[in-house]
């Protein structure tokens, strides 16, 4: 293929975005449940019906509550595309991917891809619900859980040291961090975590995992995000402005448990993010608006740098100067990302990208949104996809 | 917090006979030598696929750390785990023992030992020397 831009007719749109109610914690409702509502508030907000659907992807989180079993749950009948998609934080920005490419050959024209999980169970610890689901009891798999280690906070405690050892990152500038999402937050009526914080408020709070405090972590949800894909053409007469997909990449580094590896100090958005942004014909300095994938203020920080938005080793001083909150050089996470708003892993990130690109984040809008810029991070910096997404079409 | 029980799988079999007899096994690459953590499949080095189990000499340095915290009802239990860099060249997890929490630095020299939970196989952990 020597071209990788589609006939103009054919160009992957992003038509439909539902988002599920995450402003307060909701309890004694399934994933397939949160699923349906975001897939048929996603159509709506298109202006299509369940009929019009030919694509289904979806991506299950930790609970593995989501999968094929979603086409029944949704009466969907004689699709022509239906897959489960894993690869964690990255999975949102996948499925988009997978969707676009189906849609750009001539596959199918409307693809619906959703993210769903129900982790919280009322009176229960957040972390260790979720550290629990990820412990396997036997083999090598299960020895970081045996060693005392409890899911992605400690794990991402370890990225993060490393990182402070190597470029001299410190807490406060991670504090940094969590103030500026939460002051994003306060202006997103989809938040969750809308009062404002002050650094010495991070610093107090608990500990997770040294050197992370409860202020650097996301906050886990309840709840399910759907987007329609369709062709340019398609998207023309329906009832939202179209989100062109630009462009995409994924990286997936594969780190050697060995001396030398990068663990800690580069991510895949190194390479995913120039790939992404080569395909939109666009270069860094181009993009109006980045939503990070934030499931620690460390990820937002070597994501920033690995993205080439600073030199490696200046994301923590960058946030420090101000650059991330509303008031500040660079429109990072406008809407609280996973930090204040909701965790939804890569579609939190997405969600917003899609509500900025459209130009409808009302108190939190970029007054310039032509360039959008999606990472999503997974594993524990193992999995990354990035997608660059505009308002406009490919010039 | 003490460390937890495991069990052992088909791939770690070998793997915690070695722990119960004090030892860290390594795998041996046969075709270039390289020195593989115990888990791999794949040589990093040559892509070879066949290993011989090597006991690590038992030294490392601390590459990075956290201490966990968790909650009971008498309130926070801290402890310590790093990611530890063999002599050989691998890493692995591994909690820190007999140590204050607040004392361990990255860089520090350690030495592997093992302990097991009740009803579980021995897993390595790491003292500072």
């Amino acid at each position: 293929m020597s071209d990788p831009v589609p006939a103009p007719h054919r160009r992957p749109v992003i038509a439909g975005l539902g988002i599920t109610d995450m402003t307060r914690r909701i309890y004694g409702r399934t994933a397939p449940e949160f699923a349906v509502d975001a897939v048929r508030l996603a159509l709506d907000d298109a202006g299509l019906e369940l009929g019009d659907v030919q694509g289904l992807l979806t991506n299950a989180g930790i609970t593995r509550g989501i999968g094929l079993s979603l086409q029944k749950d949704l009466g969907l009948r004689d699709l022509r595309l239906l897959s489960e998609i894993q690869a964690y934080g990255s999975s949102a920005g996948a499925m988009v991917q997978y969707a676009s490419m189906a849609v750009s050959s001539g596959m199918v024209d409307v693809v619906v891809c959703v993210f769903a999980d129900a982790p919280l169970q009322e009176g229960g610890g957040t972390g260790d619900a979720y550290a629990a689901s990820r412990a396997t009891p036997a083999g090598f798999s299960a020895i970081p859980y045996a060693s005392g280690l409890r899911g992605a906070p400690s794990m991402y405690a370890l990225a993060a040291r490393r990182h402070m050892d190597t470029y001299g990152t410190t807490s406060e500038q991670f504090g940094a961090v969590a103030v500026a999402a939460r002051e994003w937050a306060a202006l997103n009526p989809l938040a969750q975590m809308r009062e404002p914080i002050t650094l010495a408020d991070h610093q107090a709070s608990r500990r997770i995992a040294e050197p992370l405090h409860l202020l650097d972590c996301c906050l886990v949800s309840n709840g399910a995000v759907a987007l329609v894909i369709t062709s340019g053409d398609r998207a023309a007469g329906l009832r939202q402005p179209p989100v062109h997909v630009l462009g995409w990449g994924q990286a997936h580094p594969g780190y050697v448990r060995e001396r030398g590896s990068e663990f800690g100090l580069v991510s895949g958005a190194t390479r995913s993010g120039p790939e992404a942004l080569k395909m939109a014909g666009v270069t860094i300095q181009d993009v109006d608006v980045a939503e990070i994938y934030d499931c620690f203020t460390y990820t937002t920080v070597v994501s920033l740098e690995d993205y080439g938005f600073c030199e490696k080793g200046e994301g923590g001083p960058l946030a420090a100067s101000g650059a991330l909150g509303p008031n500040g050089t660079l429109r990072v996470n406008t809407g609280g990302g996973e930090l204040s708003s909701y965790y939804l892993w890569g579609m939190t990130p997405l969600s917003e990208a899609v509500i900025q690109a459209r130009g409808q984040g009302g108190a939190r809008q970029s007054a310039r949104h032509d360039v959008v810029l999606v990472s999503g991070n997974g594993g524990i910096l193992d999995y990354h996809s990035t997608l660059v997404l505009s308002p406009h079409p490919h010039a | 917090m003490p460390v937890g029980p495991i069990h052992r799988d088909l791939p770690s079999t070998a793997f915690f006979d070695g722990t119960a007899r004090g030892e860290l096994l390594l795998r041996r690459c046969t075709a270039c030598g390289h020195l593989c953590e115990p888990s791999t499949m794949t040589c990093p080095s040559c892509t070879g696929r066949t290993f011989d189990a090597t006991p690590a000499a038992g030294g490392g340095r601390v590459v990075s750390w956290t201490v966990v915290h968790t909650r009971n009802g008498a309130g926070t239990v801290r402890t310590p785990v790093a990611l530890v860099e063999l002599d050989e060249g691998p890493w692995l997890e591994g909690q820190l023992v007999d140590v204050e929490p607040d004392r361990i630095s990255t860089a520090m020299g350690v030495r592997v030992d093992f302990e097991r939970a009740e009803g579980g196989e021995a897993i390595p952990v790491f003292r500072i020397v």
